[in-house]
C-alpha cells in the first residue's frame, strides 16, 4: 500500500529537506507552517494551520487513509500537541515526527506518532559510527542511501515459494544467489534476525517478509525464484 | 679591541644553534616540567639528597666508612656545584643583554655602552643568586668544605632542596603566595601578642623564686606554646597576675589559629579550580589517542557518551564554564578552555600527530565550528577534523577551513525519511545495526597474520556456525567492499569481515578466530 499524500507540518530546514527527498515519491505533497507570515515569501504551496482541532478543511481536499504526516516543527511542545491532535483526530493516518531528544521522543510516541527520529541520538549514531566503525558505516550508509550496487529489500515470500513449510535456519541463506538475508519478519509483525533464538524454529509461510541485502539484479533473481514481490507495509508499525 | 671582541663573542653565541640548542636542552632537562626527562634529573637529585641525609643520620652514632663519606661530602656536592652553576647559566641570556644592548646602542648612532650592558648581566644574576631556591641551592653545596664541622648541618638544606623537585611543595608555595598580605597581617599580629605577651610574663614572673619563668627567652618560649595552644606545662605561670596574662593570651592564641587556618582554607579554595586543570593538564599530557571534543552541547554529550562507552578517552574544551562543569558532572575530563584560542592549545600542551585521533567540533554554530577548525588546522596540517553543520549554506566555509567530514543533522532527516517510506522495515534493521542498544550488530573483525595462516580462505572461517552472518570482506589494498564474497576468496592481512550477529555470538566468533591461531 503506497501513500499518495505527504503533509508537512512546519516551515524550516527540515521540512525543505524533507520536501527535497520525498518529493518523486508523493503525488501531492503539501506543506503546513504555523506561522502565517511564511506565506509572504516565495512558495505557493505553503498553507496556514493552528493547533486547535479543526482539520475539516485538509480533510475533505486530503485523503487521510492514504496519507503520510511528518510533524517537524522545532518547537517540542508544539509538535506533540499536532501529533496528538492529528492522532485523536485521524486513527489510520502514519505519523512521523522529529525531536530533539530521547525524552521528547518518548512523549512523541504516546501522542500517536509511528515513527520518531530523535536528531541527537541518530546523529551522534552516525559520528561515532564513522569514527569507530568507518568500514561498516560506509558500507551500510551506501546500502541504505543507495549510492552504491548494493540494496537492501523487503521480499514477500509467497504462495507458491519453493520455502514454503522449510524451517528458517535449513536453508543456507548467506550462499543463496548472492544475496543475504539478515532479518525475517513474521506473523506478529516483528522483525526477527535470522540467527535468532526465535527465528531458529521459525516455519516460512507465506506471507512472512525477509528483509535482503543484494545487488538489484541478485535480488530480482531471488524474487522470480520464490516467486514473491517487494512488499512495503506501514501496518507493521504499530502505536 | 677588546669591546669589539666581547660585541662578536655576544653575537656569535647569540646566533650559534649549537650554543642555543644546548643551553636550551639544559633549560629543559633542569627547568621545564613540560619536558619528559626533567623528572629522571629530579629523581637522581632526589635520591643524591637522601643518600646525604642518610649519612649524616648515620654518623651521629655510628662509624661512616670512608668512601661514603667521600661521595656524600665531594661527589654529591660537586654534582650539586655543577647543577647550580647550569640554573645560573640558564636563569638568563649574558650574550643576549649584550646584543640587545648594543643593537640599542647602534640604532641610537651612540658608542656600545659595556658597561650599561655588564651592569644589566649583573643585575639579572644576582636577582637569580638571591632569589629563595638558588640561595639553598647555593647552602646545599657548603658541605663541601667538610672540614668545617659546622657547615655539615648544611646537609640539611639538601633537604630544603627537596622543595624545588616536589611538585606538590611548588603548589603549596604558589597557593601560599597569593595570600603574602594576609599572611604578613598575621605575623605581625602574632609577633605583637608574643612580644606583649612574653615581656607580660617576664615582668609578673620573673622576680618570683617560684615561678619558673627566670629569662626573657623561656618567657618568649612559654609565649608561642601558648599561643599555639600546645601548652607543653613545663613553664607555668604561677603569680595571680601571671596567671591573668595567660588567659588573655590563650584567647589571642585561639584567634591567631582560627586567623591562621582560615587562610590556609581560602587560599586553596581559591586556588582549587587552578589545582584541579594543572592536575587535568598533567594527566591529558599522558593520554594517547584521545577524542578532542570542542563544545558541550547535545549532540557532543551523545557522542561524549557513546564514545566513552566504547572505551576511547575524550578531552572536552568549551569557553562556556556552565557547559564545562556539567561536562565534568558527566564524568568527562573537561576544561574551560576557548576551542577557538590558539592559547588554549599551548596550555594543553598537547602532540596533535601522535595523542590525537580526531577533532570534533560540535558546537551548534557553524561560526565557532568554522573558529576551532581553523585554529587547529593552524597547528596541524594532518589531524582528522569532523563538524556539525547547522546550515547548508555554510557548507562551503567548513571544507574551506579544513575540516575534513562534515555531518548536516538536517540532510540526515530528509535522507532517513526517504528511507523510512520506501523501506520502512529495512530501514529499521539497519538502524537497530547501527543502534548501540540493540542486540544484533554489525561489527568489523580485522584479519591478522595469525588469521590468514589458519583462515586462508572465507569459506574456512565457519560464520554460520557461530550464527554470525558474513556480510562482506573489505580489501584494504584496494579500499574496495566485496559483497558475500565466494568461499574461495582469499583473505589479507589488513583486510576486514563485516560481520552481523548477536554481540554475544560475534565475540564468541572472534575469539575462535584468534585462539584457533594460538592453538594451531
Amino acid at each position: 500500500m503506497t501513500k499518495t499524500t505527504a503533509l508537512i507540518f512546519g516551515h524550516n530546514k527540515y521540512s525543505h529537506e524533507i520536501v527535497r527527498n520525498v518529493k518523486d515519491k508523493y503525488s501531492n505533497i503539501r506543506l503546513f507552517s504555523l506561522d502565517e507570515n511564511n506565506k509572504t515569501e516565495n512558495l505557493p504551496e505553503l498553507e496556514y494551520f493552528d493547533l486547535s482541532d479543526k482539520w475539516t478543511e485538509i480533510q475533505k481536499s486530503v485523503d487521510m487513509k492514504n496519507s503520510m504526516a511528518f510533524c517537524v516543527l522545532e518547537d517540542t511542545a508544539e509538535n506533540i500537541f499536532l501529533t496528538i491532535s492529528l492522532r485523536s483526530n485521524f486513527k489510520d493516518l502514519t505519523i512521523i515526527a522529529i525531536s530533539s531528544n530521547k525524552e521528547s521522543a518518548n512523549k512523541l510516541l504516546m501522542a500517536g506518532a509511528n515513527k520518531v527520529i530523535p536528531l541527537t541520538e541518530t546523529t551522534s549514531d552516525i559520528i561515532t559510527n564513522m569514527l569507530e566503525k568507518p568500514i561498516s558505516h560506509k558500507v551500510l550508509h551506501d546500502i541504505l542511501y543507495e549510492e552504491s550496487n548494493l540494496k537492501i529489500a523487503q521480499v514477500q515470500i509467497g504462495e507458491e515459494s519453493e520455502f514454503k513449510d522449510e524451517q528458517l535456519t535449513s536453508i543456507d541463506w548467506t550462499r543463496y544467489n548472492g544475496i543475504v538475508v539478515l532479518s525475517v519478519m513474521h506473523e506478529d509483525m516483528k522483525s526477527e534476525f535470522i540467527y535468532s533464538s526465535k527465528a531458529k524454529h521459525h516455519i516460512i509461510k507465506p506471507g512472512d517478509v525477509l528483509i535482503v541485502v543484494g545487488f538489484e539484479k541478485d535480488i530480482q533473481n531471488f524474487e522470480n525464484k520464490i516467486r514473491s514481490r517487494r512488499y512495503v507495509n506501514w501496518s507493521h508499525w504499530s502505536w | 679591541m677588546f669591546k669589539r671582541w666581547i660585541l662578536d663573542f655576544a653575537y656569535y653565541l647569540d646566533t650559534s644553534k649549537s650554543y642555543q640548542r644546548r643551553k636550551r636542552f639544559f633549560y629543559n632537562i633542569l627547568e621545564n616540567d613540560k619536558n619528559k626527562y626533567k623528572k629522571y634529573v629530579d629523581l637522581f637529585m632526589i635520591l643524591l639528597i637522601f643518600i646525604s641525609v642518610g649519612v649524616l643520620i648515620r654518623e651521629v652514632k655510628h662509624h661512616v666508612n670512608d668512601e661514603l663519606m667521600f661521595f656524600s661530602n665531594y661527589i654529591i656536592s660537586f654534582i650539586f656545584f655543577i647543577e647550580y652553576m647550569l640554573r645560573l647559566w640558564v636563569s638568563s641570556s649574558i650574550s643576549e643583554i649584550i646584543v640587545a644592548r648594543a643593537e640599542h646602542d647602534t640604532f641610537l648612532l651612540r658608542d656600545v655602552n659595556l658597561a650599561k650592558a655588564f651592569k644589566e648581566v649583573i643585575k639579572v644574576k644576582l636577582q637569580y643568586i638571591l632569589s629563595a631556591k638558588a640561595i639553598i641551592d647555593l647552602l646545599a653545596i657548603m658541605p663541601f668544605f667538610h672540614e668545617l664541622r659546622l657547615l655539615r648541618i648544611f646537609i640539611l638544606f639538601r633537604v630544603f632542596k627537596l622543595l624545588r623537585y616536589a611538585k606538590s611543595v611548588q603548589t603549596l608555595s604558589s597557593v601560599l603566595a597569593t595570600k603574602k598580605f594576609e599572611f604578613l597581617t598575621l605575623s605581625i599580629f602574632a609577633s605583637v601578642v608574643i612580644f606583649v605577651s612574653s615581656v607580660l610574663i617576664y615582668v609578673m614572673e620573673g622576680n618570683n623564686p617560684d615561678s619558673p619563668v627566670n629569662t626573657l627567652f623561656e618567657a618568649v618560649y612559654w609565649s608561642i606554646v601558648t599561643i599555639a595552644t600546645v601548652g607543653y606545662g613545663d613553664i607555668v605561670p604561677v603569680t595571680q597576675e601571671g596567671r591573668f596574662v595567660a588567659i588573655v593570651v590563650i584567647m589571642a592564641g585561639i584567634a591567631v589559629l582560627a586567623f591562621t587556618t582560615s587562610l590556609f582554607v581560602s587560599a586553596f579554595t581559591e586556588k582549587l579550580d587552578e589545582i584541579k586543570e594543572i592536575k587535568t593538564i598533567e594527566g591529558i599530557s599522558k593520554l594517547k589517542n584521545f577524542y578532542l571534543i570542542c563544545g558541550y552541547e547535545n549532540v557532543s554529550r551523545e557522542v561524549s557518551r557513546k564514545l566513552s562507552s566504547h572505551a576511547n578517552e575524550i578531552i572536552i574544551i568549551d569557553e562556556d564554564p556552565l557547559r564545562v562543569e556539567k561536562a565534568k558532572k558527566d564524568g568527562y575530563r573537561a576544561l574551560n578552555y576557548n576551542p577557538g584560542n590558539v592559547e588554549s592549545y599551548d596550555k594543553l600542551n598537547i602532540n596533535f600527530d601522535k595523542q590525537i585521533k580526531a577533532v570534533l567540533c560540535l558546537r551548534e554554530s557553524d561560526i565557532e565550528n568554522v573558529y576551532a577548525a581553523l585554529t587547529i588546522r593552524s597547528f596541524n596540517k594532518n589531524i582528522f577534523i569532523m563538524s556539525l553543520l547547522m546550515n547548508d549554506l555554510n557548507r562551503k566555509k567548513l571544507e574551506f577551513a579544513g575540516i575534513n567530514t562534515v555531518v548536516y543533522p538536517q540532510e540526515l532527516v530528509g535522507l532517513i525519511t526517504k528511507e523510512l517510506i520506501g523501506k520502512p522495515v529495512a530501514f529499521e534493521v539497519i538502524h537497530e545495526l547501527r543502534s548501540e542498544n540493540s542486540d544484533v550488530q554489525i561489527d568489523e573483525l580485522g584479519i591478522t597474520e595469525r588469521i590468514v595462516e589458519n583462515f586462508p580462505t572465507v569459506g574456512a572461517l565457519e560464520n554460520s556456525r557461530f550464527r554470525v552472518v558474513l556480510l562482506g570482506v573489505y580489501k584494504t589494498a584496494n579500499g574496495r567492499f566485496y559483497f558475500n564474497p565466494l568461499d574461495d576468496t582469499l583473505l589479507e592481512v589488513g583486510d576486514y569481515l563485516l560481520v552481523v550477529g548477536y554481540q554475544v555470538f560475534i565475540k564468541e566468533f572472534e575469539k575462535y578466530l584468534h585462539t584457533r591461531a594460538i592453538n594451531d
